[in-house]
């Protein structure tokens, strides 16, 4: 099977003065086309920086890392802009919702960095409104949504595009039990549907929705 | 997604993030606002400037060079005596004509003060006694008839031209063949003057005359409406108050004035009873004038843009770190770093045009204003429309680019983890 995602001793070093403070050492993993994994760790093990290293939105300081076929590594910024624009997902914990702009506006805006003809944008984004439930609150803004209609907003922004890997990072983190199980019913349905996913968490009730579960500890899978 | 439709998609996103903020967005384009408006003003009344100049010249003629005659107090026409100058009469002109090469052809007039039967408060005519070739010199448009003749110049005959107003006003009697008396005498109407769009005004020294109002009589006959209006000496050349001089070219307008005033030492003994009036250096003072107010407006319009850039860079750098957060959520979505540049910029440049915008309608107001209440001549042009509206995005891409730099210049992961 074709792995979509091959990291290789993966690295992330900070220098901050004269030290080196070491995030990640010697990550390897890899990943196929619609397996849902969790990565579990601590608070500080590293494990939002291995997600954006995974998402193309940072670069690790050694090892290589292949992102569907593409090798990371030696791509320029605009190449991964457009690798993250096309081809990844991303839900983060504080939902990070753009206040001025509605539901609707909210999940059209990526699609403003994406090759995708005008015509099939509005389809796209009214299929992604209808998954997550939310046609009724199309033209609320944030600040008239709850906690869990605005992470759910955030999940039809990230799969609007049907992009090849949702990474999602903590995305019960801020949400209560109730609300947290309804959205974790949503990344089974889309796991279900074919979706390629990466969780973070340290819950590990949250963590055992996915196939397989990594743990990160000190920057290090154990 | 097409480019047209992105861009039109960063303009709908700029002109709704600066929605957020009303007030901050106004306040902060008040600069480029008056920035905008001065230049306009300055523009519109320096064309209109330009243009009165232009106008004037044009009807004192570019080729011509006026003699104006200095009315003298008891004890400088007694030293003006002395010196045995007779004051200024055709005789200069017939001196001047010998003396200098380029000078083409010379008309003199002499302004009379008579009472002209039929005149009322509307119409006080001023009567111009002045040679046959005043007309073709100055260019006046005769409407029907013909001007003063060099016969009815010779003959003193009692014949008058009159301007267009004074015909209206003098109904069916104000036509060819008629009569109108001025003082004791009846001066039979030979031509009446087509209606000439002018006000009076005064170019230097000299009068820019009204024509609608005027009337003309030969300059021999002068002396049987005004008793001022005297022949001078045993010379008998007739006394006049301006000398109208034409030059062969307009290049040889201001080598002409030495050999003139040359001459007229010489006929007036060195009295200064006169004065040399060219117009070519009217425009040219006028210009200078014009300069200088458009160096201090131009400055003032510059220091207003200036301050108005800084305040839109000031605000647009604090957007910038008030959407941090916005940029790296921007940045993950898969915008390019040209991506976020053409985002802040889009809003700067909206901020500055909508201040050219507002700039322009209250440049417009000031430039009607000024028309009205100060009477200056003002002229909108296309540029004078444009120019501003081109610095004022100008100014938005030039103060916008360093915040949108600094926008687009941001670690991702740090502007995602900003709080």
């Amino acid at each position: 099977m074709n792995h979509l995602i091959t990291a290789a001793g993966i690295c992330k070093e900070f220098c901050i003065g004269s030290s080196t403070l070491k995030i990640l050492e010697n990550i390897d993993l890899s990943l196929h086309s619609g397996e849902f994994i969790s990565i579990m760790g601590p608070s500080g093990s590293g494990k939002t920086t291995l997600l954006y290293i995974l998402g193309c939105l940072e670069r690790p300081s050694s090892g290589s890392y292949l992102f569907n076929g593409v090798n990371i590594i030696d791509a320029s910024d605009d190449e991964l802009s457009h690798i993250r624009a096309n081809n990844i997902g991303f839900i983060f914990q504080t939902f990070n919702l753009l206040p001025g702009l509605n539901v609707y506006e909210n999940i059209e805006a990526p699609f403003l960095y994406r090759s995708l003809a005008d015509s099939r944008i509005n389809d796209r984004i009214m299929d992604s409104i209808a998954q997550v439930g939310l046609l009724e609150r199309i033209t609320h803004k944030p600040s008239e949504l709850s906690g869990g209609e605005m992470q759910r907003v955030a999940i039809a922004r990230a799969i609007c595009a049907d992009p090849l890997l949702l990474l999602a990072d903590e995305p019960t983190g801020n949400l209560d039990s109730h609300t947290g199980m309804e959205i974790l019913k949503i990344f089974m349905k889309l796991h279900a549907n074919g979706s390629t996913i990466i969780l973070i968490t340290h819950d590990r009730e949250v963590a055992s929705v996915a196939d397989r579960i990594v743990y990160l500890r000190d920057g290090k899978l154990v | 997604m097409q480019l047209n439709s992105k861009l039109f998609k960063f303009i709908t996103l700029a002109v709704k993030s600066l929605l957020q903020h009303k007030l901050r967005a106004t306040l902060s384009i008040l600069g480029v606002v008056c920035g905008v408006a001065a230049v306009l003003s300055m523009f519109s009344i320096g064309e209109g400037a330009k243009r009165e100049s232009l106008s004037q010249i044009e009807q004192l003629g570019t080729t011509n060079i006026y003699v104006k005659s200095i009315p003298l107090t008891e004890t400088q026409e007694r030293k003006s005596r002395a010196k045995l100058s007779q004051g200024l009469t055709l005789y200069d002109a017939q001196r001047i004509k010998n003396g200098c090469r380029d000078v083409r052809e010379i008309a003199g007039l002499r302004e009379l003060k008579a009472s002209v039967f039929g005149a009322t408060k509307d119409i006080m005519p001023q009567i111009i006694s002045c040679s046959p070739n005043y007309a073709s010199m100055l260019k006046i448009p005769i409407f029907d008839g013909r001007f003063i003749s060099d016969l009815d110049m010779q003959e003193s005959k009692l014949v008058c031209v009159i301007g267009h107003n004074i015909a209206k006003n003098m109904g069916a009697s104000g036509s060819i063949g008629n009569f109108l008396r001025i003082e004791n005498s009846l001066f039979q109407i030979i031509g009446i003057l087509r209606r000439i769009e002018s006000k009076e005004r005064k170019a230097g020294a000299i009068s820019l005359r009204n024509y609608n109002d005027l009337v003309f009589i030969p300059l021999t006959a002068a002396s049987l409406v005004s008793k001022s209006a005297s022949v001078i000496g045993a010379t008998a050349w007739p006394e006049v108050t301006e000398l109208v001089v034409g030059v062969s070219t307009a290049q040889q307008v201001l080598k002409s004035v030495p050999a003139l005033k040359r001459t007229l030492e010489i006929t007036h003994g060195g009295a200064e009873d006169y004065q040399i009036v060219v117009p070519q250096e009217l425009l040219n003072q006028s210009r200078k004038i014009q300069r200088t107010f458009n160096i201090v407006l131009g400055s003032i319009a510059f220091i207003s843009l200036l301050v108005g850039g800084i305040g839109i860079m000031n605000i647009m750098l604090a957007t910038v770190s008030e959407r941090t957060k916005e940029i790296g959520v921007r940045r993950a979505f898969g915008a390019t770093y040209s991506d976020i540049i053409i985002q802040f910029l889009a809003e700067s440049i909206i901020l500055t045009f909508t201040g050219g915008i507002i700039g322009i309608i209250i440049g417009l107001g000031g430039v009607w204003l000024i028309s009205a209440i100060a009477k200056w001549n003002t002229a909108i042009t296309m540029l004078s429309l444009v120019l501003p509206l081109l610095t004022s995005i100008l100014v938005g891409i030039f103060f916008g680019l360093y915040p949108a730099y600094e926008a687009a210049k941001m670690d991702p992961i740090a502007a995602l983890r900003y709080e």
